[in-house]
């Protein structure tokens, strides 16, 4: 039977033409990269956490405070991703934890090849030890990155208090495919007319199985659940 | 001498990357899309692909009009994919509600032919079943290269 008309005659051709059912994702590549990276990783002895934020909500602070906090206990490694400059990872490097650059040149987004040369250099960073955690700071961007897996075992998205608690409603894509949303900057309440609840809510609207916590770096309000969450996925 | 390599391999890598300089993601996986077609175009022995058809969800985060901008600009140097036609399918938004677990299905597109804004429905939305106002959406993440043509 022909494939093309259905006709039961004969098996004949119309034109050269051929039709190829695919049914392949444009994203498997990046997806069989960011399998083989949650491999790597796990075999550095470490979960990943990838942070996702717009720019200036407070990424570095955070990573900056968890170190301070987390201390000798816990090794910790960084894959920073900014479009240009060592400024972040010069940051962490400052607090004694290892940490990579990736520079993208202009990509508003870290993909799973990226941070594979990154797992490289900071596996060679490490010296052979084991490491307890990966933080993976992506590019500033509440868009492009939420379509790129990395490989990581928990996928955070930051929203500072000064962004607005529209944003959950605003970017649902990146909302949908996280795991745990953390309300920053809670220190500026005050200031700002941020509505938590309306945040929460929609954010959970979205993704129902999100955790949730609101802190603050600079004060070190509601920092102790962060650390809490953190030692209860390493005790997992 | 091993390990030194591996360090200088993996710094080349990361100051600047041949294959992410694309500044829009949508450009990126509009690359990806030509990399299969030129694949396949060749595993099955074709002069030409005609013909393209690219699922699209709607909760994928790509817009529509930027990836097909995307890949009409990028086949242009690609000569077995110049002609090809891309089809694109973007389904209906659909919405589990969170009460009574009923999908709902969203429309499409709006009168003027410019995608809907899928996830501000959710909030003019409620369910059909019950009533209520907790509907999340459900599935519409791919992006999918279902079909193509060739000759």
């Amino acid at each position: 039977m022909c494939d093309v008309c259905g006709c039961q005659l004969h098996d004949h051709h119309h034109s050269d033409s051929r039709i190829v059912e695919v049914n392949q994702s444009l994203l498997e590549a990046n997806q069989k990269q960011a399998a083989s990276n949650k491999t790597h990783i796990e075999k550095m002895g470490a979960i990943a956490i990838n942070l996702i934020s717009s720019p200036g909500s407070g990424k570095t602070t955070l990573l900056e405070r968890t170190i301070d906090e987390l201390g000798d206990s816990v090794k910790i490694g960084v894959i920073e991703g900014d479009i240009e400059t060592e400024r972040d990872a010069d940051r962490i490097r400052a607090k004694g934890v290892p940490a990579v650059q990736l520079t993208t040149g202009g990509a508003c987004h870290l993909d799973a090849p990226m941070v594979h040369g990154g797992l490289h250099v900071l596996e060679h960073l490490g010296k052979g030890t084991k490491f307890d955690i990966i933080f993976i700071e992506n590019v500033g961007n509440l868009v492009c990155p939420a379509s790129f897996d990395l490989g990581e075992h928990r996928r955070a998205i930051l929203l500072s208090v000064p962004e607005g608690s529209d944003k959950p409603v605003k970017y649902p894509t990146t909302f949908k495919g996280a795991d745990l949303f953390m309300i920053t900057k809670i220190d500026l309440y005050q200031h700002f007319d941020f509505d938590p609840e309306e945040a929460k809510s929609e954010a959970l609207k979205i993704q129902p199985d999100l955790d949730i916590l609101s802190l603050s770096a600079t004060t070190g309000e509601g920092f102790d659940q962060w650390i809490a969450y953190l030692k209860n996925l390493l005790n997992k | 001498m091993e390990e030194k390599a591996i360090f200088q391999g993996g710094i080349q890598l990361l100051t600047k990357t041949d294959n992410h300089d694309n500044t829009m993601h949508e450009l990126s996986l509009a690359q990806n899309l030509i990399d299969q077609l030129l694949q396949l175009s060749k595993q099955h022995d074709a002069k030409t692909v005609t013909k393209v058809t690219v699922m699209i969800g709607p909760f994928s985060g790509i817009v529509v009009e930027s990836f097909a901008f995307g890949f009409k600009a990028l086949k242009q140097d690609h000569q077995p994919i110049t002609g090809a036609q891309l089809i694109l399918e973007t389904p209906a938004p659909e919405y589990i509600c969170l009460d009574c677990k009923t999908i709902n299905t969203g429309d499409t597109r709006t009168a003027d032919g410019h995608p809907k804004a899928v996830y501000e429905t959710i909030n003019d939305k409620i369910c059909s079943a019950c009533g209520s106002n907790r509907l999340s959406p459900n599935g519409g993440a791919e992006l999918i290269l279902k079909q193509l043509e060739m000759e």
